[in-house]
């Protein structure tokens, strides 16, 4: 295979791409990291709140359950949803070939969006929220919500109608199926836990909204990143677009269907809890292709995973989505999910989706925009470093954590006449490693913001050469560019 | 680079140059449209792994799709022994529970006339159920017991003519007992009643008592008010405790 090299004018259109994205994106992106920051800053008190219950005691809005809901909204509606945004239009930008259109409108959106997150949080921190999970704030605040959404993305779509050359690249495919996906997941979650129905089908909603906003907006978008970052940077094509074609199809068709393994063994029909059982574990053929797909990609370019922070942070995140996968589908049979139901384990689970896989993914693909849009490098690959491995700490500890405290507690929980207090001082070794694992997420991100903070103010460095993970910025540039690392 | 080029591309006016261009955009490779491989056998054999697993989960969970079952055969959460445990049944038993049992023991004297369910034989024996003389205040009854009652009399609307001899040969406790049971169980109580009569209302009532002569009889029994009790504490359910009176503290209770 070689190298093709582009032309002046694919150069000149790139160019001026990326310069119709820079606002837009590059709003998303210093949001969506300034709620990341905060959001993990919540989180590591709300698990200090479970070691130390006492912390805080006399003020309410410090109680655990106000602190914990308003980590997720940061953490779901503050970062994820933006950081997703602001990815997706550069990809679609890119891989249509049209330059980014209506920019003002998505500024005016995405600060509407912003508003209602900030709103969000308070509300909850005030306790007007409604303490449904990942949709805690109040009622009336969808709309504005689904409304900004729409004026954000719904741009994407004439895009991928006046696309230029060639036939569909499968990451468009992934873009448009998430942008789709998100507003149906979102209204009918909104609708079917707003019409006041039984609340056990609240309960019920709720979880298949959670398990769909994973599979349907998180996935998607990781694997559109992954099959335009891996190519991309190690100059091969993807090894298969028919494995590629099937986990979209899979994904598209399954994913849906998710969620109600949850509440397995509850007050549902037992066919449900089954059938998205069932669901999970196929999402796995999804997930298989698509890390096949990529692993036999990158075959031998160990030196590029090496160097390129995009691509060390889209891998990672790639493998993040099997683990992810592979405990999902676990825990959705009753064999293995039975024991670590309404455990630790569950909310790990998200953790390791919004974080995991997804944030990291996400991160390589802001790695390599950003750049592109501002027109200067990264100021440090050492901060780089940094912020790539307490996250990559962070998460594997996470998912020891996680299965530890959720079978400890689990076990716990299936001694009927244990006083369920001392569930957790059982639990005491996971709340007390997930303080460490939080501080080690904040502290990494802490460092993201701060790089992307310097690269939105224009500090970004100005001379030739990308910042490379290991190695002085710029230094031999000519040796890593013939390596053939872009960034 | 030099800045002010780089600025250029900032503008919003104009083409870009290749000369313009940022380093990342020139250094960037060409995105290679995907080749198309088949799947190879490994992955094959994996999915052919995860659709039987899948498979298995749906069809044994699944129940044939019944919107009415919700039970999984694969789910069956291990029976729950009684509360309290197996070996610990009757330590942790509330007080009425254990005075209510001992009361029907010893409703057992009674219930040759007034029937093990307590609604008594018609024109014969009155009934304790939907008796008004049960259901009033419990100095009534406790008279009864004490000095028995002579006919005619009228229960529930019905007339009787037969004689219930005194029971004042079972103890105090025994009789309240009886009579919490009756109340309690035949009873259809006031609001708030709980139909509990205890060792020292029947202290009381005996004392009172003491000096009456003979069985009483309708016009008798009449002078004493429908709703009057027997004068005494309420007492906790639970504990058996009197309410209102602080629990006194084991003091020494350690000691040998």
């Amino acid at each position: 295979m070689t190298v093709q090299q582009p032309t002046a004018e694919d150069m000149q259109e790139r160019a001026i791409i990326d310069r119709s994205a820079r606002f837009p994106v590059m709003f998303f992106f210093t949001s969506a990291a300034a709620w990341l920051f905060v959001g993990t800053l919540l989180g590591l008190f709300s698990s200090l709140k479970l070691s130390q219950p006492g912390l805080g005691d006399s003020f309410g809005i410090f109680g655990y359950g106000r602190i914990y809901p308003a980590h997720t909204i940061a953490m779901v509606y503050g970062w994820a949803m933006q950081a997703g945004i602001g990815v997706l239009i550069w990809l679609m930008a890119r891989l249509t070939r049209n330059p980014v259109r209506r920019g003002l409108a998505i500024l005016v959106a995405g600060h509407v969006w912003n508003a209602a997150v900030a709103v969000s949080i308070i509300c909850v921190i005030i306790a007007k929220g409604r303490s449904i999970p990942w949709l805690d704030f109040p009622g009336w605040l969808w709309p504005l919500f689904a409304f900004s959404y729409a004026l954000m993305v719904i741009w994407v779509i004439p895009m991928f109608h006046s696309r230029k050359g060639g036939p569909v690249y499968i990451s468009e495919k992934f873009i448009v199926g998430a942008v789709i996906w998100f507003p149906w997941i979102f209204l009918t979650a909104n609708f079917l836990i707003g019409a006041e129905t039984a609340p056990v089908l609240s309960a019920g909603v709720d979880a298949w909204y959670i398990s769909n906003l994973i599979t349907f907006w998180m996935a998607p978008l990781t694997l559109a990143v992954a099959y335009y970052i891996v190519p991309k940077i190690a100059g091969r094509p993807l090894y298969s677009y028919t494995l590629a074609s099937i986990s979209f199809w899979v994904l598209a068709v399954l994913a849906g269907w998710t969620g109600f393994s949850r509440y397995m063994g509850g007050p549902f029909p037992s066919w449900m809890p089954a059938i998205s059982g069932a669901c999970s574990i196929l999402l796995l053929l999804a997930i298989i292709a698509a890390v096949a797909n990529i692993g036999v990609t990158l075959k031998g370019c160990s030196k590029v995973w090496e160097l390129s922070p995009s691509l060390r942070f889209t891998v990672f995140g790639v493998l993040m989505l099997a683990v992810y996968a592979l405990l999902a589908a676990a825990s959705s049979t009753f064999l293995i999910g039975g024991p670590l139901q309404f455990t630790p384990f569950s909310a790990g689970l998200d953790t390791l989706a919004v974080y995991g896989f997804f944030s990291m993914s996400l991160f390589g693909a802001i790695y390599f925009i950003v750049p592109r849009i501002t027109g200067a490098e990264w100021p440090s690959g050492r901060r780089i470093r940094r912020h790539f491995w307490f996250s990559a700490y962070g998460i594997i500890s996470l998912i020891v954590l996680m299965l530890v405290g959720g079978i400890a507690h689990g076990g716990g929980m299936a001694v009927w006449n244990r006083p369920f207090s001392t569930l957790f001082s059982i639990s005491t070794a996971y709340s007390t490693g997930l303080c460490v694992v939080w501080a080690m997420i904040s502290f990494s991100n802490f460092w993201f913001m701060h790089q992307l903070g310097m690269m939105f103010i224009g500090k970004g460095r100005k001379s030739g050469g990308p910042t490379l993970i290991h190695g002085e910025p710029g230094a031999a540039v000519g040796a890593k560019e013939a390596a053939g690392i872009t960034s | 680079m030099n800045n002010d080029e780089t600025r250029n591309l900032d503008s919003e006016a104009g083409t870009a140059s290749v000369v313009d261009m940022h380093d990342a955009v020139k250094r960037e490779k060409t995105l290679l449209m995907a080749g198309n491989a088949a799947a190879g056998i490994s992955v094959l054999v994996v999915s052919a792994v995860i659709l039987f697993v899948a498979g298995g989960q749906l069809f044994s969970n699944a129940n044939g799709f019944s919107s009415s079952i919700y039970k999984s055969d694969f789910y069956s959460p291990e029976a729950r022994p009684p509360l309290g445990g197996e070996e610990e049944v009757g330590a942790d038993v509330a007080w009425i529970e254990d005075w209510m049992s001992d009361g029907k023991k010893v409703y057992n004297n009674c219930v040759a006339c007034h029937q093990p369910s307590g609604t008594g034989a018609p024109g014969q024996f009155p009934p304790l159920k939907g008796s008004e003389w049960v259901d009033g205040g419990t100095e009534r009854l406790g008279a009864i017991m004490l000095k028995g009652i002579t006919g005619p009399f009228t229960v529930a609307g019905q007339s009787y003519n037969q004689q219930m001899p005194a029971w004042n040969a079972l103890n105090d406790e025994k009789i309240a007992q009886v009579l919490t049971y009756i109340r309690r169980e035949f009873g259809s109580l006031a609001e708030g009643e709980d139909g509990i009569v205890t060792t020292e209302m029947m202290k009381a009532a005996r004392e009172q008592y003491a000096d009456k002569a003979g069985f009483w009889d309708e016009a008798s029994l009449k002078a004493i008010s429908a709703d009057a009790n027997l004068p005494g504490a309420k007492v906790d359910l639970i504990t058996g405790k009197p309410l209102g009176e602080e629990e006194a503290a084991p003091e020494g209770a350690e000691a040998p």
